[in-house]
């Protein structure tokens, strides 16, 4: 009975030993596990990616984005890099999906919109010439001229020296993201203010889908 | 095909895909989602960069998050200036926009 269910288990298992051989006949030298890993990641990524670029629904869009965050996410983890894997869901599936979200939602565009109809004939081919041509160009010269090296360290960077960095020798850096950051957001607020009509204001034509731009009012007061 | 060669070629995936996606999307919306893909393949490559090769991966890794921390800031503007577009256009789409603003500074606004 055992000698049965381990031959079962054989069985079940040969086809990922057999494509472990390969992989490993394919690529010496490397990590069998962390390449499967990396397989995985890679077609989250274009499965996203194409999914972000070629639904016609903007929902969908953002929901393929996000896919392929979580696949970066990954292949941060595969270059134990923890840190930064937690930093790329928090700030990008956290913060700009739901900025993209927003703007999706305050534009009305999800489904009946203007993405919904196909691309020009034009446009797609040059969608395709601008898919294919990076890869083309920066392809070859990435697998032939990148120099034979291996992980620098297989440890996991240390968050602690990640804020000691910070403190020290890129102060300088994160002082000019803080004051990106901050004028970023109060240009955004100023952008998208609406001055409430005062009385003593003269009523706004209603031109319906053209309404005036209120920042020009904000502006002069 | 070593480590940085497999990451590079992955974040190479990303800046194609997202330059596809900015030529044949349309609206504002999905050219903002493309560029978040190439972004994301920016600091990708930079970060397999700092750690495969003999620089500081504390640096790299650190370069990386102020890529993100400028996705971010570049995502709050573009949402504001959708809004704006929105706001005055009442569409979002670039032929439309275009179009419209050429019409409107004849009217001298």
């Amino acid at each position: 009975m055992d000698q049965a269910i381990e031959k079962i288990l054989a069985l079940i298992w040969s086809p990922f030993n057999a494509l472990e051989e390969l992989i490993a006949e394919w690529l010496p030298g490397q990590e069998v596990a962390a390449l499967i890993a990396y397989g995985v990641y890679v077609l989250i990524i274009l499965a996203g990616g194409f999914m972000a670029i070629g639904s016609r629904n903007l929902i969908r869009a953002m929901i393929g984005l996000v896919l392929t965050f979580l696949g970066v996410a990954g292949l941060y983890l595969l270059l134990a890099s923890p840190f930064l894997a937690f930093m790329q869901v928090l700030i990008y599936v956290g913060a700009v999906c739901v900025l993209i979200f927003f703007a999706i939602m305050l534009t009305r565009n999800t489904n009946e919109g203007e993405e919904s109809k196909l691309p020009g004939i034009g446009s797609a081919l040059y969608g395709l010439l601008a898919f294919l041509l990076p890869l083309a160009v920066l392809g070859p010269l990435i697998v032939k001229n990148v120099p034979k090296l291996t992980l620098q360290s297989y440890g996991q960077t240390e968050t602690r020296l990640l804020g000691e960095g910070l403190i020290t020798q890129d102060v300088f850096s994160f002082e000019l993201i803080s004051i990106i950051l901050l004028v970023a957001m109060a240009g955004a607020v100023f952008l998208a203010w609406r001055r409430r009509p005062t009385p003593e204001d003269p009523p706004q034509p209603k031109t319906g889908s053209a309404p005036s731009l209120s920042t020009k009012g904000g502006a002069q007061k | 095909m070593t480590t940085l060669t497999l990451f590079l070629l992955a974040s190479l995936l990303l800046l194609s895909i997202g330059l596809a996606g900015l030529i044949t999307r349309r609206t504002l919306v999905g050219m903002l989602i493309s560029v978040e893909l190439m972004l994301n393949g920016a600091g990708l490559a930079i970060v397999a960069a700092a750690k495969c090769t003999p620089a500081s991966e504390v640096h790299g890794q650190l370069a990386a998050l102020f890529v993100m921390g400028l996705a971010a800031a570049e995502a709050t503007l573009v949402l504001a200036m959708i809004l704006v577009v929105q706001r005055r256009f009442g569409k979002v789409t670039l032929d439309e926009v275009s179009s419209i603003r050429a019409n409107d500074s004849a009217g001298g606004h």
